[in-house]
């Protein structure tokens, strides 16, 4: 299990799936707009966000149907150039949320397909990250997941330190809490 | 409901990394309500499971006991989402005493829950006191200089400050040659900089 502290994980897990109940439950009709003597029937169709339904899951209360970000034809369309699939409007925790629903054994052939996903676009993504320009063209950034992008600003940052590594700037800068103050009051030198 | 002000609250956390927030009350009220709130649901629920066993309806038992997990899980799930508001706050503030020295400026103060306030209070004391006993100070930059001294220029009018063993007049724009290690806190606080040039 991720880190208890984790805001990554937290985010995913407020990600919605949809899920049939496979036993009635009381008392817990704010999850069923439809239902009017505040239970959930047996049979309903209701999204819950991931954190309930992965517990309602193991104790085989409902059941998770497969989301539609993971169907056959994204499949397909991944097939065909991983790179240019804008994941994140599909699901900003693909990948994550891929890796839950394999967990809880949702879909047998969705690990392998996630794999295969990941290794398509991560080429691509790594040769972006190392050459864009920090001005440059970033059309492709919303196109990627929350993990994507943490991993292609991590490829810029190296760059950016190693350049800075390389002019040899000044160590020691201010703390980047003070940042925006300083910028409103600072008056200039001719006033 | 669903704990969507829980993630709201948490959210907020990402959206800049480096900047503190103002404490968000109302959220982090909200949040506790809806814990009431659910708590309640769940005690309603226990005493109408009760209820029936002492009427030896005891089919329902698992449908009343399917609600309450609902709602425990939710109280389960906002206690964690306030708790990692609370917690990545704090470590926010751990990094700011190392950076900014044990006095934190006035304007980050007002952004902070009374609570907050004592925490870094205590922090900062408690690692003051560890670096006395070591004689050390341990905030510095780790990675040894080249130069024992820098030139630094003065962003601002400070005044006299007593650098070494004599006092210095730094007036704005003066370049003046210190030692690195003293000049290190006056630079994250964003009164001097490294001249470089």
């Amino acid at each position: 299990m991720a880190n208890y502290y984790d805001i990554q994980d937290i985010l995913m897990q407020d990600e919605t799936v949809s899920t049939v109940f496979l036993h009635k439950a009381n008392g817990a009709g704010f999850l069923d707009p439809s239902s009017e003597d505040n239970n959930v029937a047996r049979g309903s169709v209701v999204d819950l966000p991931l954190w309930l339904a992965q517990d309602l899951v193991q104790r085989q209360i409902l059941h998770i149907k497969l989301p539609s970000c993971f169907n056959a034809r994204v499949r397909k369309e991944v097939q065909a150039d991983p790179a240019c699939v804008d994941l994140h409007s599909k699901c900003p925790f693909y990948y994550e949320m891929g890796c839950k629903l394999v967990e809880l054994s949702v879909d047998p052939t969705l690990g392998p397909f996630l794999l295969t996903t990941l290794q398509g676009r991560y080429k691509d993504l790594l040769c972006k990250a190392l050459t864009a320009t920090l001005s440059g063209n970033l059309k492709f950034l919303p196109h990627l997941t929350e993990e994507e992008t943490r991993l292609f600003e991590a490829g810029r940052d190296s760059v950016k330190a190693f350049k800075k590594w390389r002019l040899q700037g000044p160590r020691i800068e201010k703390a980047a809490i003070l940042g925006r103050k300083r910028n409103r009051d600072a008056t200039p030198i001719w006033s | 409901m669903f704990g969507r002000s829980a993630a709201l609250l948490v959210r907020e956390l990402t959206t800049d990394d480096h900047h503190l927030r103002r404490f968000n009350y109302d959220l982090f009220d909200k949040v506790i309500s809806e814990i009431q709130e659910h708590f309640q649901q769940v005690t309603t629920i226990m005493e109408k499971m009760q209820g029936e066993n002492e009427d030896g309806q005891i089919s329902s038992a698992d449908e009343n006991y399917n609600g309450a997990l609902i709602h425990h899980q939710s109280i389960l799930r906002n206690k964690r989402c306030l708790l990692a508001y609370m917690y990545h706050r704090a470590n926010r503030l751990q990094r700011l005493r190392w950076q900014l020295g044990a006095v934190l400026p006035e304007d980050v103060k007002e952004l902070l829950h009374p609570s907050e306030k004592e925490f870094v209070k205590s922090y900062s004391e408690a690692l003051s006191s560890y670096m006395t006993k070591l004689d050390i100070d341990l905030a510095v930059d780790i990675t040894p200089p080249k130069d024992p001294y820098i030139q630094v220029r003065v962003l601002n009018n400070i005044g006299e400050v007593l650098l070494g063993d004599q006092s210095t007049s730094l007036v704005r724009n003066s370049i003046h040659f210190v030692k690195r290690s003293e000049a290190e806190t006056l630079i994250s606080q964003g009164l001097l900089e490294e001249f470089t040039g």
